[in-house]
């Protein structure tokens, strides 16, 4: 019985996550407008929802469900390309930390103190604003900032892995690192390291978001969904539903990959 | 047991340090120059001369980081290029605004998450447990920012007589509390309710039952305290976090606190203000980390133990 | 136990933060019955120095707390006395001569005299105090000597008797006595500034009809009547309460909660406003002297062709921009405003004719791949009208990107040469004079200052230089228009529109007047009983 609550959780977040994708790449086919371009005459004055436009239409006279669809392309790839940046330079650093240990883990161990120290928000902040927002920056930024959760992570696995039979054997038998690193202990953290990248996907989308609330995502028209909400705070009052429905949106796909995460870790736990 | 303090203090003070340069490196990629921020491009190249020369811009790299680190260790942080004032200044004004916001959440979050962490781990695997573990998801997968909008549409069109933003008294702190206190809360009852579970099942609590210990009583002498250990150590860092500025929620009320003067000293460049309110950040992360092992070494006897010489 | 003490600390501090706030820092008590004006800003006031400021709201102060010799009416861009009871020019305007009041003081005590005056102009021009309103005062005679060091004062301006002031200019300029009524020209206490140094904008020390009582950064000023200002029974008001950091829509909540007596009206909120006949009639409306324009730079591709300027005017639909703003603005024709003295009602300007535009892009050979960038500053409204433009260039076949920016960095770019191609920019006029905008913005020697697109034409500057020392107001500005038609067919802007404020006040505010270029001036403001 309990098992299969657990799997339920995983199932409904791997769902999710496969809807969002889905939107994401069939997005030309599925919006029924250009998202950039004005298809009602609203202008200053946003539309309600109606029987054409089934989500409104923004102060641009632009169709809101043709722009939530597309901004799911956005949302995902700075997500998904954050997080890989931020494994490939957490995992690389939580590997080198917890196997070689000595001076090498005292080292890195510093500098991932120093960097959690730095305000994460404000560095990104920062960065983006120093730099020219485009897509590259925003999910490099965004994956420099991440890491040091992955990193400390992945060192502790690593570390209680490293004591373990097989690996000290290994070790006294003479193998190589990296022949140890790849073939023993990668398979082993690779668990861990997937339920990092599902929870850590939610964390790189909901900073995107933010960075796009305050201005610093990527630049207009390119619709993204921190910034829809943005440009809808001023018709708070007067369009309730143009600062609602991105949100929603936010809201599902970051929720998809914190179930799927959890309920991944959930189910290994069990084992 | 003092030796472990020093050297806490001491590595505290590195880390500070470290962070201090790479904010220091950082600021010097920022391409404004100071002396045009503050006469306008239109100044002649005389006076943008004698400005860089009064503001110490024609030193060696490694003069200026010595200066900036002296000033700092004395509560100089320059002054802003924007607002002309000290950015000493500017931070301390801000702060009583962001430091009520931030206890205030705390405290909220606290209780939320430790009464929802309990009752989900009390009747564990019930449908309770259930639901309390997917509100706690869909809590920390809400958009902060956009959870602060839905507050003010809420209020704004049902609450007449609410104040929607800005800091004028304790009505105005309602809602942004609310808004940053939901996610933590949500976060905070997985951290206990996966401690209290860790703890439960643990040999010297079933030997506390079997002494004929009532389940709740159980609960809440033996498990509580040691699982609550590593959730308050989280709070304490979190605090720190908050303390140094909430940019989003700040942004959507209007709240005068640090998170948006940092946001406008980023947006308008405005260097000394920007490694100031960075550095504050630092700080407070450095202090923070001190007071929780410092707080561990009261509470968890074993530790003291081990560093007695 | 250990855990319930911890809370209880953590309550006992939250019970008193919270319990010693009043909605953080004490706001000042009136007594019952005081006329107390409330206001709302967006942003903190940047400074209350003279020297430094150079912005609307830290003028909306400066010129409440300090006095210049003349000033602006209050509906008006004509010049008043203030601290001067009267003032000669020289026909060839090159000496200027005010005599002054007898009775205006600082609020330290002490009577304001020439050397005042001088003092305040002889800060703005030194180094050290990195004024921008240096070059204004740069034509004095004597002034690069000081500038250089080389003097201790300023041998231009006289003061041979405490109430008489005269300035030298190097050269004729008519328009002197409109930059002596910038609030740069205040007249400050220099013992005051001694003391307080840089932190005089935190202490100011004025001969206005208010004086300061209470700043906290990004929070509130206040600001109350000054008994002693030389004019008997002004300022109307005791005190005005200007609460910072408020945002647009947080304002006009505030409003008609009735908590603030003056507000602007936000972009959501406009329609319902101007639909409704009791909020119409408490909104009052003014055109700026200012012009929002897109520059083109001229020495950089694909610009340097006056065929793509062209299309790109043609290209604009400028009745759909100032739709999505609300209707508050009316669409360029030139460089000048309308309430601009010299303003030419008789320029047409290019209208909106998208198959025209596509005609002049393949004439010049870019019909398809032009890219453009677009730098704007990066706030809300900007960036709705940079999307708008993206829409109207997307149908002649340009692929227009933006590229937000702060204000600081976007002004400092754009005076380098072939660094920003294309920016939205708008100009608002310092004083009522053609030259403000065309010699400001036109001409060869701004390169690198405000003429932002690096245009030259020789016949253009031939004239600008010539109508510069004309004292004949038609002859003045028949010789600016002349200048303007040619720069218009140009085309190094796409000309936007002309904005309009709007305001809206309670009904029991009255003589609450926009100004079509300064700040409102509020000393005859007055209050109706409400409440």
């Amino acid at each position: 019985m309990k098992r299969r609550r657990f799997n339920l959780m995983e199932l409904i977040g791997a769902l999710m996550v496969a809807v969002l994708i889905a939107v994401a790449l069939l997005a030309p086919l599925i919006a029924p407008h250009d998202p950039t371009r004005a298809v009602a005459p609203t202008f200053g004055n946003p539309g309600p929802p109606s029987a054409a436009f089934p989500l409104g239409t923004d102060e641009l006279g632009r169709d809101v469900l043709s722009r939530i669809i597309y901004g799911a392309r956005i949302s995902l790839t700075v997500g998904l390309a954050a997080v890989a940046v931020t494994l490939a330079i957490g995992v690389t650093i939580g590997l080198s930390s917890g196997f070689f240990g000595g001076a090498i883990d005292f080292l890195l161990m510093r500098f991932t103190d120093v960097m959690l120290t730095l305000p994460g928000l404000l560095l990104a902040m920062a960065l983006v604003t120093v730099l020219r927002p485009s897509l590259l920056t925003i999910l490099l930024v965004i994956g420099l900032v991440s890491w040091t959760q992955v990193a400390r992570v992945v060192r502790a696995e690593t570390l209680s892995l490293s004591q373990r039979d097989f690996v000290v054997a290994a070790r006294a038998l003479g193998a190589p690192s990296r022949r140890l690193i790849v073939r023993h202990l990668l398979p082993n953290v690779m668990p861990i390291i997937i339920v990092m990248a599902a929870l850590g996907t939610s964390g790189t989308l909901l900073l995107d978001a933010g960075l796009s609330f305050l201005g610093l995502g990527v630049p207009p028209p390119t619709p993204s969904w921190g910034r829809m909400i943005e440009e809808a705070t001023i018709y708070f009052r007067t369009a309730p539903w143009l600062a609602t429905f991105p949100g929603l949106a936010i809201f599902y796909a970051v929720l998809s990959f914190n179930l799927l995460g959890y309920g991944y870790l959930r189910r290994r736990r069990q084992q | 047991m003092l030796a472990y303090i020093a050297r806490r203090v001491v590595f505290g003070a590195v880390v500070l340090l470290g962070t201090s340069l790479i904010t220091f490196l950082i600021a010097f990629v920022i391409p404004a120059d100071p002396a045009v921020a503050m006469a306008g491009a239109k100044a002649d190249p005389q006076t943008l001369a004698t400005i860089r020369h009064e503001l110490g811009l024609d030193q060696p790299l490694y003069v200026q980081y010595g200066r900036y680190l002296d000033r700092a260790l004395h509560g100089d942080l320059g002054r802003s290029y924007i607002r002309r004032q000290s950015v000493t200044k500017l931070i301390a004004s801000r702060f009583p605004a962001t430091a009520i916001l931030a206890v205030s959440a705390m405290v909220l979050s606290l209780a939320m998450g430790v009464i929802m962490g309990m009752i989900a781990a009390a009747w564990r695997d019930r449908a309770i447990d259930h639901v309390l573990l997917l509100i706690s998801l869909g809590l920390v997968s809400v958009p902060v920012f956009w959870l602060g909008t839905m507050l003010l549409i809420a209020g704004g069109l049902y609450l007449r007589d609410f104040p929607l933003g800005g800091f004028s008294g304790i009505k105005s702190l309602v809602l942004p509390t609310i808004t940053l206190a939901l996610g933590s809360a949500g976060y905070y009852s997985r951290i206990l309710h996966t401690n209290l579970i860790d703890v439960l099942g643990q040999d010297y609590i079933r030997t506390a039952r079997g002494k004929g210990l009532t389940p709740q009583r159980t609960m809440l002498k033996h498990a509580m305290a040691n699982a609550m250990l590593p959730l308050v150590t989280l709070a304490g860092l979190d605090l720190a976090g908050l303390l140094s500025g909430v940019v989003l929620t700040e942004t959507v009320f209007d709240w005068p606190g640090i998170g948006r003067l940092a946001f406008e000293a980023i947006f308008n460049l405005d260097v000394p203000l920007i490694m100031g309110t960075v550095l504050f950040a630092a700080f407070l992360i450095v202090v923070a980390n001190l007071m929780v092992d410092l707080l561990y070494l009261w509470l968890d006897p074993r530790i003291r133990l081990e560093q007695a010489p | 136990m250990k855990i319930p003490r911890t809370l209880r600390i953590l309550l006992a501090i939250v019970v008193t933060l919270v319990a010693g706030c009043q909605g953080g820092g004490g706001a000042p008590e009136f007594p019952p019955g005081a006329k107390v004006l409330r206001l709302a800003e967006i942003n903190d006031v940047p400074t209350l120095d003279p020297a430094a400021g150079y912005d609307t709201v830290s003028w909306e102060f400066e010129q409440m707390l300090f006095s210049t010799l003349v000033r602006y009416g209050e509906a008006d861009v004509k010049l008043h006395p203030e601290a001067a009871l009267a003032w000669a020019v020289s026909p060839d305007a090159t000496v200027f001569t005010f005599h002054l009041r007898h009775d205006v003081r600082f609020t330290s005590g002490r009577a304001v005299t020439s050397a005042d005056f001088r003092y305040a102009i002889e800060r703005v021009l030194n180094p050290r105090t990195s004024s921008k309103g240096m070059e204004y005062f740069r034509a004095i005679v004597g002034a690069p000597a000081f500038i250089a060091g080389r003097a201790a004062h300023v041998s231009g301006i006289e003061t041979p008797d405490p109430w008489t002031i005269i300035f030298h200019l190097a050269a004729p300029d008519p328009i002197f006595v409109d930059k002596l009524a910038m609030p740069f020209a205040s007249a400050v206490p220099r013992e005051a500034v001694a003391r307080w140094g840089e932190d005089f904008s935190r202490h100011p020390v004025g001969s206005g009809p208010f004086m300061l009582k209470q700043w906290i950064g990004g929070q509130r000023i206040v600001i109350v009547r000054n008994p002693d200002y030389f004019i008997r029974g002004l300022p109307k008001l005791d005190a005005v309460v200007d609460l910072l950091g408020v945002s647009a829509e947080l304002e006009w909540l505030k409003f008609e909660a009735g908590e603030i007596d003056v507000s602007a009206i936000p972009t959501a909120e406009f329609a319902y406003v101007m639909k409704t006949p009791s909020l119409k009639r408490l909104t009052t409306h003014r055109v700026t002297v200012a012009t929002q324009y897109l520059g083109m730079n001229c020495q950089m591709a694909p610009f340097t062709d006056v065929r793509v300027r062209q299309a790109f005017n043609y290209a604009i639909n400028k009745r759909k921009l100032i739709a999505i703003l609300n209707g508050r603005g009316v669409v360029a024709h030139g460089v000048m405003p309308p309430a601009l003295p010299g303003y030419d009602p008789g320029l047409t300007g290019y209208a909106y004719d998208p198959e025209r535009a596509r005609q002049l892009l393949a004439a010049a050979g870019v019909s398809h791949g032009l890219a453009p960038e677009l730098w704007l500053l990066a706030d809300q409204t900007e960036l709705m009208v940079g999307q708008s433009l993206q829409q109207d260039l997307a149908l002649v076949g340009v692929n227009l990107t933006l590229k937000p920016i702060a204000l600081a960095p976007l002004l400092e770019a754009v005076r380098q040469p072939n660094t920003v191609p294309f920016m939205a920019f708008g100009w608002e006029a310092d004083f009522p004079d053609p030259s403000n905008f065309l010699s400001v913005l036109f001409s060869r020697s701004q390169w690198g200052a405000n003429n932002d697109t690096f245009y030259y034409n020789p016949r253009v500057d031939a004239l600008l230089r010539e109508a510069a020392p004309v004292t004949d107001l038609q002859k003045r500005y028949a010789l600016y228009q002349q200048a303007e038609k040619i720069i218009v067919a140009d085309a190094p802007w796409v000309f936007l529109y002309h904005p309009v404020a709007y305001v809206i006040h309670q009904p029991w505010v009255h003589d609450f007047v926009l100004n079509p270029m300064r700040p409102t001036r509020l000393e005859k403001v007055w209050l109706s009983p409400h409440r």
